[in-house]
This record gives structure tokens, C-alpha cells and sequence, in this order.
């Protein structure tokens, strides 16, 4: 492994326009070979994307639906309605949805971090029947989110199959409680997240763990290194760029979940309560369902923003480890 | 560190791959008919388009093969006009809010397009519906429809018609003949007026049907999609409305529609409702009443057929409940009885360039034949009202006839679907508190959350 990143020898930058020129001269073909996903990505990811930060500046309701990109410009109305008007029907619920996304996005992250790297350790070993079990733990993943959604909407219910584990076989509680209404819905969300979730970051960590050679471990044993503290000096900060990445998807996926809520309370058109809404599922309650999309387009654009700037944090912790040189 | 480095790399690409993968949503193309059609138009029906046309319908999922379903309603039409051929494509629910606006925004979309009775009036004002108020004599007109299904193809306050009622969404009460006869009931008199319906059920509630333990009446809570439709008949029976008189003003968080709740969600705090089902949705509810767990229901045509059905063709036919249930009218309240109507419209796209064809389609669709067999495909109750009455001779769709002599529809007015949006949150809170997961269950804690309804919707209204 390669520790040194010498910093005792700046690079000589040259100016950007002078490097950009060799650069050119140099990859012409690369750029040849980009240029069709570059204007790809234009049609199907930033022209859509312009046209929802236009639509943030227009009146734009059922009424000048019909106008769409050439209804009213109202400037900054509806960020002020959002941020400011406590009356907005946009606006309701909201604050419950942010709560929910946080405690959602930050458990779910961590259980399936954890639950990924441990049973990816577990299974890196050499036993009888190993590509067997790793199937089999893959299943989860396989299955839809809104089928996930479905499932265990059904298994939550208060006569359903989990209250009979909890409640008749293991005699955990007392009383067999509500899962999909009340407070217990923020875990009635986040365990099946869990469930789907975790069988894909433990099979990227395999394939992280697969890299770290072996003659690494050796030598930490026999420098008398225990178990604990091969994982702690070795393992982790080997993993560490994977680490990093799946931190970032993770995040982004469970900040933009939306199935497994939707479908779990009445097929998308219930209300999954103040303990169940997430921000996705508000949003798009909110603006379709409102059809406020000028006030819909302009939340979406302050979420995509917060979104960046967890991105930018992200970054700068992991800057070091993300450097393709 | 280079093989580090590029199993990074490769590991970025997979979870890419993965992330596109899992967000790519199919989207279902508009599937054409093959069959090429001679060009002898000879034998077609007056009004009927003489040249080649192609015409496109977007329908919801109806039934369980929409699509198949909706061309075998339309075969005799389209074996007498080999000339007019016809797409269908099927929305659903879900996206089809957002498809029909695009459409009506964009000009491009279907000939014939099937709307939700509430969808009707936001359409229109979008000016994305034909305006069929000269066509619709040729049907007959409002003597034909039921009056709160007529109501729908307008908008409230003008008299432009903009649709014609296709099918109609009924609900009645479904019941245990079998445990109604256990505890000594007569189902004529059982589900008269709420006082006997509270009665019954208590009569009725932990009674043994086949060594099961039946509770009394199942409800569905707020995890459901039909949230305000099951509440609004018990405020309408209490005597409540949506709104007043030229809809100015919410009306539905007053005395009268408190007492219309309170009686609703009472049931559930009495233990007539099993509080657990509070958490389920419709066709759960409805499979709790098939599997023989509860003795009364709530629900529509659609159940009448699914007991007709045979298990192998996805039906409940073979249950007890299948052979013991029969069908009745809602309880009537203080003001009389009342019940929720729904379905869906016919209307014509703005942008269609054959609306002519289109219209006569619809013709043929609102004929006694094609109502007929669509209702019975779909498992709704036919919109034309003669044809209504001619299934009446089974005696559970004779129940179901006659409650919609009583029925009610929302409000036609452009905003409604927000109103909805923000009803189905507040009556969600209210299941919540009768389930006993927040707060407590008293006439003011309900009273607030119909009040927070209330200003939201006003806030609709005033926008």
C-alpha cells in the first residue's frame, strides 16, 4: 500500500487555458467518445433539470398548467411562499417529512453500513457452501422496492406475522401494538429499508475485501496483531474509499426514498402519517395532489441544493481517499 | 494501490449501473391492434365515420385485463365498421393525474379519454375536454343518469356537459345472512336507521360462524385509498355537507357532520370495529369479509362479481361468504340515508382531430348493449340508469340499485382533487386518534382536526 502522498513536491500547475489546450491535443479521441453520453446526459439530465428551475420561478397551477414554461414569472414567490407563509398547503407536513427523512436517512445508513461490512467479513472466509450463501442473501435485494412495500405492509399488521413473532412466540411485549399507524410507522419504514437494503453493501464489501492482499494480515500477526486490531489498522482504512462511496449513495437513496412508504400506506394515495411521511412522498403529495407545481418545482430545488451540500461535505471528508491519479 | 484504484473505479461503475437500473421505470407504449381492416364501410351505423380512422382511448384499469376487456365491449362496434380501428391505452391511477394534464397541455393525446367523476370539472377548466353539452340529447341526456352522477360532467354553477357516465361507483352495506339468522335478525329491518345498525352489531359482534369468531363490522382506516369516500356517507346521512349551497364556504367541520363522524368512528371505539382493521386497507377489509373474520362491510358492485367468480379465475366464489351474503342499503342517519357515488366519465380531448368518430364511440359505448357488458367485465354498476335497473332482478344488485337512489357526490368544482388531498391527511389524523396512537378520542379532539381541515381546504377555495 501506498502511503506517501508526498507532499513535499508541489505540482507546477500551468494556467488552466494552457493545460485545457495540451489536454485537448492530447485526448482528442477521449473526447470524441464522451461527446455522445455528454449530450446524452444534456437531453435526459440537465435540460430537465433547467426546465424544473424555471418552473420554481412561474405561477404555474391548474389553471396555467395549460401555459406551462409560459406561465406568469413571479421571481422568488414561490420560495418565499415556501419558506415563509405558514398557511401554504405546500408548506403542511412538511416539517414532519424533514424530521422522519433525518432519523430515516441516518439509520437506515448506519444499520446497513454495519450490517453490510460484518456479515461481508463473515462471509470473505473460506467455508463449504459459501456461493450458496451468498445468494441467498442476496434474495432481499432482488426483490422491488413496492413489492417490499406490499409485503410488509402486510407482515406489520397488528393481527400480521411480525406481532405473532414479537408477541405470541417470544412473548416480547405484553400487548400486540400498532405498527402502521402512530409513532411505531418510522420503523415500520425503516427495518424493511434495512432488509432490502443491506445484502447490496455487503456484496460491494466483499468485493472491497477481496483486494486487500493477504500478505498484509500475515504480517500484522506476526507482529502479534489480534483479530480486533487487524480490522481497525488494516481492514477499515483499506476499505475506507469504498467506505466513502457507498456512505454517498446510501444518503442519496434513503433521503429520495419513496416505494416502500408508498406503497405501504394505501398504494400511494393515503397519508402515511406524521410518523411515516418522508420528504419524497410529502413532495409529491404536496405538488400533485395540490397541484401547486411552481411552489412543488421550487421545494424540489431547495432540496436538491441541501442535497449538494451534503455532497460537498462528503467530499471534503473523503477527498483524500476519492483521488483517481 | 493501483488495483485498489481501479477496483474503486469499477465498483463507482456497478453502483451506477445498479442505481439506473432500479430507477428505470418501464413505461408502457401505446400498443397498437395489427388486425389491417378491409375498406368496405358500407354496413355502418348512421353517424358513423365512412372513411379510414384510427382513433386512440385512454382508459384506466378497470378491470383485470383492462385493456382486453375494453375491446371485447367494443368488437360489435368494430366489426360493423371495419374502417375505424381503434388503440387502447391503459393509465394508471398513479401517473394517469399527470399524464392527462400533459396531454391537455400539450394538445397531443388520446380521442376518447376516460376521467374520475372528480376529475371532470378540473379538466374542463383546463380547457383540455369538448364541451357536449348539444351532443348529449342524442343520449337521452339527465333523465337517462342518476342525478348525482350527471352532476359530475359538469361544473357546478354552469351547464356545460363535458362527459357521459360510463359506469357508476355505488357502495351499500355487504352482511352475513348466515350470522344475521344466528342472532335472530331480520335483514329488512337490521340496517333501517342508526340506532337499529348500532344494535345489530353489537348483536352481531363475537358471534360464531363455522367454530370463527366473527367482530361485527370491518372499516378500513386511513392506509387506504378511499379514505374520504367512506367517511363522507356518514356526514351526508347525519345531515352535513361538504360545503354550502354555491360552495363559498366548508361546511363539513360543523355540528351536524361532527355527529355524522362521531357516530362513524364510534363504531370503532364501541369495539364493533376490531381496532386492528383500522390499519388495513379496502380489499383487505373486503378479504376479511370473504374469509368469514367479519359480518358486515362497506363496498361496491365490484364484490358481487368477485363472489360470483370462481377461485381459479381470481374470484372468492367458493368461501362461505360467497353462498351467505346479501346486500343493503346504508343505514339511514338523522337526515335519511345517503351513500357515496362515484365512477368514471366518457369525454372527448380537446385535441382529438376525429371527434366526430370519437362521439359515436361513446354513442355506442352509452348503448344498452355495451353498458351491459362492460359493467359486467368491470364489476361496476352500468352509468345509464335503465340498464342499472335491469340487474336488478339478482337480488343483491337490487340492494345496491336502490342506495343510489340515496347517493351523494362531491362537490364539481375545479379544485376538488387539493380539497381531497388535504381531506384524506385530516381524516387520516382522526383514524389515528380513534385507533388510540395519538391523543385522545373526544368530540373536541376530533372536532380540531376537522377544523385544521377545514382551514386548509378554505385556503383551496380562496386560492
Amino acid at each position: 500500500m501506498e502511503i506517501s502522498r508526498n507532499p513535499d513536491t508541489p505540482e507546477v500547475r500551468k494556467p488552466f487555458g494552457a493545460r485545457f489546450k495540451k489536454g485537448f491535443r492530447e485526448y482528442r479521441v477521449a473526447y470524441l467518445f464522451i461527446l455522445p453520453t455528454f449530450l446524452f446526459m444534456m437531453l435526459v439530465h440537465v435540460l430537465p433539470m433547467i426546465q424544473g428551475i424555471v418552473m420554481s420561478f412561474l405561477k404555474l397551477n391548474q389553471f396555467t398548467l395549460s401555459q406551462y414554461l409560459k406561465a406568469p414569472f413571479i421571481g422568488l414567490k414561490n420560495y418565499s411562499e415556501l419558506l415563509f407563509n405558514e398557511n401554504n398547503p405546500v408548506r403542511q407536513g412538511l416539517g414532519y417529512a424533514l424530521r422522519n427523512t433525518a432519523i430515516y436517512s441516518v439509520v437506515v445508513t448506519i444499520s446497513v453500513m454495519i450490517i453490510g461490512l460484518l456479515v461481508a467479513i463473515l462471509l470473505n472466509r473460506d467455508f463449504p457452501g459459501r456461493g450458496i450463501a451468498r445468494a441467498a442473501m442476496l434474495l432481499p435485494w432482488v426483490v422491488p422496492s413496492y413489492v417490499v412495500g406490499v409485503l410488509w405492509g402486510f407482515m406489520w399488521q397488528k393481527e400480521g406475522i411480525i406481532n405473532y413473532i414479537l408477541v405470541d412466540i417470544l412473548h416480547l411485549m405484553s400487548d400486540k401494538p400498532f405498527w402502521l399507524i402512530g409513532q411505531n410507522t418510522i420503523w415500520a419504514i425503516i427495518i424493511p429499508t434495512v432488509w432490502r437494503s443491506w445484502p447490496f453493501i455487503m456484496i460491494v464489501f466483499l468485493a472491497g475485501l477481496q483486494t486487500i492482499p493477504d500478505d498484509l494480515y500475515e504480517a500484522a500477526k506476526i507482529d502479534g496483531a489480534g483479530r480486533l486490531r487487524q480490522f481497525f489498522t488494516i481492514t477499515l482504512p483499506m476499505l475506507k474509499p469504498i467506505i466513502a462511496v457507498q456512505l454517498l449513495f446510501q444518503i442519496i437513496n434513503n433521503v429520495y426514498s419513496y416505494n416502500i412508504v408508498a406503497m405501504m400506506f394505501g398504494n400511494g394515495s393515503g397519508y402515511p402519517g406524521k410518523w411515516g411521511d418522508l420528504l419524497m412522498t410529502a413532495l409529491t403529495r404536496q405538488t400533485f395532489g395540490y397541484w401547486s407545481f411552481g411552489v412543488g418545482a421550487a421545494a424540489s430545488f431547495l432540496l436538491m441544493g441541501a442535497m449538494l451540500i451534503i455532497v460537498g461535505i462528503w467530499y471534503r471528508i473523503f477527498r483524500s481517499e476519492l483521488r483517481v491519479d | 494501490m493501483s488495483k485498489k484504484r481501479i477496483s474503486l473505479v469499477l465498483l463507482t461503475i456497478i453502483v451506477m449501473m445498479s442505481m439506473i437500473l432500479s430507477a428505470c421505470g418501464g413505461s408502457k407504449g401505446s400498443s397498437s391492434s395489427g388486425n389491417q381492416t378491409d375498406k368496405n364501410a358500407n354496413n355502418s351505423t348512421t353517424g358513423a365515420p365512412q372513411e379510414e380512422v384510427t382513433l386512440t382511448a385512454w382508459i384506466m384499469p378497470n378491470s383485470p385485463k383492462p385493456d382486453k376487456d375494453f375491446m371485447t365491449a367494443m368488437k360489435p362496434y368494430l366489426d360493423q365498421n371495419p374502417n375505424v380501428k381503434l388503440n387502447v391505452t391503459v393509465l394508471d391511477w398513479g401517473s394517469a393525474w399527470t399524464k392527462i394534464t400533459t396531454a391537455a397541455t400539450s394538445g397531443q393525446g388520446p380521442d376518447i379519454l376516460q376521467l374520475g367523476t372528480t376529475w371532470v370539472p378540473a379538466i374542463a377548466a383546463m380547457n383540455g375536454i369538448e364541451d357536449l353539452t348539444d351532443r348529449v340529447e342524442e343520449l337521452g341526456g339527465q333523465a337517462n343518469y342518476l342525478p348525482a352522477s350527471w352532476k359530475t360532467t359538469m361544473i357546478d354553477g354552469s351547464s356545460e356537459v363535458y362527459g357521459v357516465p360510463w359506469f357508476v361507483d355505488a357502495r351499500a352495506l355487504f352482511y352475513r345472512k348466515d350470522a344475521l339468522d344466528k342472532a335472530g335478525l331480520d335483514p329488512a329491518t337490521a340496517f333501517k336507521d342508526w340506532d337499529t345498525f348500532k344494535q345489530t352489531l353489537s348483536k352481531l359482534n363475537g358471534i360464531e360462524i363455522e367454530d370463527q369468531k366473527m367482530t361485527a363490522f370491518g372499516v378500513p382506516g386511513k392506509n387506504d385509498w378511499n379514505v374520504p369516500h367512506n367517511i363522507f356517507p356518514w356526514i351526508w346521512a347525519a345531515g352535513g355537507s361538504v360545503f354550502n349551497e354555491d360552495n363559498t364556504k366548508v361546511t363539513f367541520n360543523d355540528q351536524t357532520a361532527l355527529e355524522g363522524v362521531m357516530y362513524y368512528t364510534g363504531l370503532a371505539n364501541e369495539g364493533l370495529v376490531e381496532k386492528a382493521s383500522l390499519e388495513k386497507n379496502s380489499s383487505q377489509i373486503e378479504s376479511d369479509f370473504s374469509d368469514g373474520k367479519t359480518a358486515v362491510m362497506v363496498s361496491g358492485a365490484w364484490m358481487i362479481k368477485n363472489f360470483a367468480t370462481p377461485e381459479e379465475d381470481g374470484g372468492v366464489g367458493g368461501k362461505t361468504a360467497a353462498q351467505n351474503y346479501g346486500v343493503a342499503a346504508l343505514p339511514a342517519g338523522p337526515a335519511g340515508p345517503s351513500t357515496f357515488i362515484g365512477g368514471s366519465h366518457l369525454t372527448i380531448f380537446k385535441g382529438s382531430k376525429h371527434k366526430e368518430a370519437a362521439w359515436d364511440i361513446i354513442k355506442y359505448l352509452s348503448s344498452d348493449e355495451a353498458q351491459l357488458t362492460y359493467s359486467q367485465l368491470s364489476g361496476q354498476l352500468p352509468g345509464k340508469r335503465s340498464v342499472m335497473e335491469s340487474l336488478a332482478s339478482d337480488p343483491n344488485y337490487k340492494a345496491l340499485v336502490e342506495a343510489t337512489n340515496y347517493g351523494m357526490s362531491y362537490p364539481s368544482i375545479p379544485q376538488w382533487g387539493p380539497c381531497e388531498t388535504a381531506l384524506v391527511k385530516y381524516f387520516g389524523n382522526i383514524w389515528d386518534i380513534v385507533a388510540g396512537v395519538s391523543g385522545t378520542y373526544n368530540e373536541a379532539s376530533i372536532q380540531k382536526q376537522l377544523d385544521d381541515a377545514a382551514n386548509e381546504v378554505s385556503a383551496i377555495l380562496n386560492q
